[in-house]
C-alpha cells in the first residue's frame, strides 16, 4: 500500500514536472491521486480542498504578500541609488572597487529587502552601465552582480525565510531572520575575495575618492533607507511586533519613503506595482497551498520516516547525510526555483536531519544557501535570467565567469554546513 | 471569446487590488490600535487572514491569465514553436482538470458540508462557508481562462499577452 502510493506520487510528480505543467497544479494533481489510492474520490478532493484553503488561512503568511509590495516599492524607489552611492564611498576606491561596490550594495539592499530578484535588477541597472565604462568585462560584472544578489535571501527580511519557518511548523520566523545575518555576510565576504583576485588579475580600477563632507551626505542620503532595517529587525528581535506587523510597517514606510520623501514612485505607477505583487505573491500562496495539501499527504502515508529510514540505513555519519543532502538540493536548484524545492524538500529532509540531532533553524540556513547557488546555476534560475537580461548578455557567455562565483559559494555552504555556529550563535546569544 | 476575457481580466484585477489595500490597511490598523486601545482586536487578524487566501488563490488565476506560475521547461523548450503549442493543450488540460476536481467539487463539496454544519469563524462569526467559496470561484476562473489557453492553442495563435517589464518569478 505504502510502496503504491510512493510509486504514483512519484511518477506522477516527475512526469508533470517535466512536462511544464506549473508546479503548483502539479503538486495538487500528485497529491490527488496519491490520495485516491486509499479512499475514495470524493473525500479525496475534498479533503485536498481543505488542505490548501486552511494552508492560507494564516495570519503570518501575510508577512510574504507585504515584503514583496515593500520590495517593490524600494525597488522602483531610487533607494538603491542611495544605496550604491553609500557603498561607492565606502569601499570604491580599492582595485577592482566596483565589483565590491556591486556586492555590498547587494547586500545592504538584502538587508531592506526580502527578493534577490529585485537586488539583480535594482542593483544590477546601476552598477553594470558603470562597470561597462571603467572597462570592467560585462560578464564578470553580470557574474558579480547576479552572485551576489542571492544573499539577499539570507540577510534578512527575507521571504524564502518566512517559507521555510512555515513547511518547518516549528522554527520562528525572528530566529531565522537572526540566523541568516552571519552566513549573508559571509558568502558577500567570499564573494569580494575571489572578485578582488579576478580584478587585481584583470587590472580593473576602483572609482574615485570621495572627500569626508561628501561622504557623510552620500550617508545622511541613505540614512532614512537604512533606517528601515532598524524599525523591522529591531522591532521583531526587540518583541515589539510581529513578522507580519514589521513587513505591514515596511510598506508603509517604503511607501512614504519612494512616494513622498523621494518621490520616485508616481501615483500613477502604484496600480503596475499592485498586479505585480498581486501575481508574485498568488505563484507564492499556490505553491504554498497545494504543498500543504502535500505534506499532509506525505505524513499520512509515513513517507518522511521511510525515505529517513532509507537513508539512515545507507548511513548514520550525520556528516556524509548532510553531503548527501546538499548534493541533491544543488541538482534540484539547478532546474527548481527555491519556494517550491524549499516547499517540496523540507518535510522530507527535516525529520531525517533532525534524527541526527541537526538544529531546524540552522538546517533552513544551509538549505536556503545551497538554493541561492541553484538560482544562479542554469538552466534555470530567477536570478540568472533577470541578470543576463539587466546586462544584456546570455547564459552562455557568463557560465565562465560565474564558475569561481560558484565555487566561493560552495566553501561558504560547506563551512555552514559543517561550522553550525556560524548560523546559531547569533540567535543563541540574543536568547531564541 | 477575447472580448470576454479581457473583461474578466479587469475585473478580476480590479477586486484583486482593492483587497490588497483593503489589507494593508486592514493589518497597519491593528497594530495602530494594539497599542492605543486596550483590548486588541481579533477582528483585524481574522480578516487579514482570510483576505490572505482570497487575493492569494483568485490572484493563482490571474497568474495563469499572465502564464506567471512556475514550471521546468528545460524538455518543452526544445520543441518547435508548433509543437510547443500542441505541448500546451496537455499542459491547461491538467490545470483543467485541477480545477475542477479539486476547486470546483471539492470545494463545493467543502463549502456545502460547513454550511451544513453551520460552523462559524471564531472573531467575525461569518460563515466559513462563505469564506471558502473562494476554492470554487478560483476554479471556475482557471477553467475559464484554461479553455481560453486550449482554444488559442488550437489555434496555434500567439497568446495576446502584455509585454511584462519585470520578470516575475517565486520569492527569489
Amino acid at each position: 500500500m505504502m510502496t503504491a502510493s510512493i510509486t504514483i506520487l512519484v511518477v506522477v510528480f516527475v512526469l508533470l514536472l517535466l512536462a511544464n505543467v506549473p508546479i503548483s497544479i502539479t503538486i495538487g494533481i500528485a497529491t490527488l491521486f496519491t490520495m485516491l489510492v486509499s479512499m475514495p474520490a470524493e473525500p479525496a478532493v475534498t479533503q485536498v480542498a481543505q488542505k490548501i484553503a486552511t494552508g492560507l488561512d494564516r495570519f503570518a503568511l501575510l508577512a510574504i504578500p507585504f515584503f514583496i509590495l515593500s520590495g517593490q516599492l524600494m525597488g522602483q524607489g531610487g533607494i538603491a541609488r542611495r544605496l550604491i552611492n553609500l557603498a561607492k564611498a565606502m569601499i570604491g576606491t580599492l582595485p577592482g572597487g566596483l565589483a565590491y561596490v556591486n556586492i555590498f550594495a547587494c547586500m545592504l539592499f538584502g538587508a531592506i529587502s526580502g527578493s534577490a530578484v529585485a537586488a539583480t535588477s535594482a542593483i544590477g541597472s546601476f552598477m553594470i552601465p558603470e562597470m561597462n565604462k571603467e572597462g570592467y568585462d560585462k560578464n564578470f560584472s553580470a557574474s558579480v552582480n547576479a552572485a551576489s544578489a542571492t544573499t539577499g535571501l539570507l540577510i534578512p527580511p527575507s521571504n524564502i525565510l518566512i517559507v521555510y519557518s512555515l513547511a518547518s511548523g516549528s522554527v520562528s520566523v525572528a530566529a531565522l531572520f537572526i540566523a541568516g545575518y552571519f552566513p549573508g555576510i559571509l558568502t558577500g565576504l567570499m564573494l569580494m575575495f575571489v572578485a578582488g583576485i579576478i580584478s587585481a588579475a584583470k587590472g580593473y580600477r576602483g572609482a574615485g575618492r570621495v572627500s569626508v563632507i561628501e561622504f557623510i551626505k552620500r550617508f545622511f542620503d541613505s540614512l532614512l533607507s537604512l533606517l528601515l532595517v532598524i524599525i523591522v529587525i529591531g522591532g521583531i528581535i526587540g518583541g515589539i511586533f510581529t513578522a507580519t506587523e514589521a513587513a505591514a510597517i515596511a510598506v508603509i514606510y517604503s511607501f512614504l519613503l519612494a512616494v513622498v520623501v523621494y518621490r520616485e514612485v508616481k501615483i500613477k505607477d502604484l496600480p503596475n506595482i499592485l498586479k505585480n505583487t498581486i501575481t508574485t505573491n498568488a505563484v507564492v500562496m499556490f505553491l504554498i497551498g497545494a504543498s500543504m495539501a502535500l505534506s499532509w499527504v506525505l505524513s499520512y502515508e509515513n513517507i518522511p520516516q521511510t525515505i529517513s529510514a532509507a537513508l539512515i540505513s545507507l548511513t548514520d555519519n550525520k556528516i556524509i547525510i548532510l553531503l548527501i543532502i546538499n548534493v541533491i538540493l544543488l541538482v534540484v536548484g539547478t532546474f527548481m526555483d527555491a519556494t517550491p524545492a524549499v516547499l517540496i524538500f523540507t518535510p522530507i529532509f527535516l525529520p531525517v536531519v533532525v534524527s541526527l540531532g541537526v538544529d531546524p533553524l540552522h538546517f533552513g540556513i544551509l538549505m536556503i544557501l545551497n538554493l541561492c547557488i541553484g538560482i544562479v546555476t542554469p538552466p534555470v534560475g530567477a536570478v540568472l535570467f533577470v541578470g543576463c537580461a539587466v546586462a544584456d548578455t546570455k547564459i552562455t557567455y557568463i557560465i565562465k565567469w560565474l564558475l569561481p562565483f560558484f565555487a566561493a559559494m560552495i566553501v561558504s555552504l560547506m563551512l555552514v554546513t559543517y561550522i553550525p555556529a556560524i548560523t546559531m550563535w547569533l540567535p543563541r546569544v540574543l536568547g531564541f | 471569446m477575447n472580448r470576454l476575457v479581457e473583461i474578466v481580466d479587469k475585473i478580476l484585477i480590479g477586486f484583486l487590488m482593492i483587497l490588497m489595500v483593503v489589507m494593508v490597511l486592514d493589518v497597519s490598523w491593528g497594530v495602530i490600535t494594539r497599542y492605543v486601545a486596550p483590548k486588541p482586536s481579533a477582528f483585524t487578524e481574522e480578516l487579514a487572514a482570510f483576505l490572505m487566501m482570497w487575493i492569494g488563490l483568485l490572484g493563482g488565476a490571474y497568474a495563469l491569465r499572465q502564464k506567471a506560475h512556475l514550471g521546468i521547461d528545460i524538455l518543452t523548450s526544445r520543441l518547435s514553436p508548433k509543437n510547443q503549442h500542441r505541448w500546451d493543450i496537455l499542459i491547461y488540460v491538467m490545470v483543467l482538470l485541477f480545477a475542477l476536481l479539486v476547486l470546483i467539487w471539492g470545494g463545493l463539496r467543502l463549502v456545502s458540508i460547513q454550511l451544513y454544519l453551520n460552523q462559524v469563524s471564531a472573531a467575525m462569526k461569518i460563515k466559513m462557508g462563505y469564506v471558502y467559496l473562494v476554492l470554487p470561484l478560483t476554479g471556475m476562473l482557471l477553467a475559464f481562462y484554461s479553455i481560453n489557453f486550449i482554444l488559442q492553442a488550437i489555434k496555434g495563435a500567439n497568446a495576446q499577452l502584455p509585454e511584462r517589464t519585470e520578470p516575475l518569478a517565486g520569492l527569489e
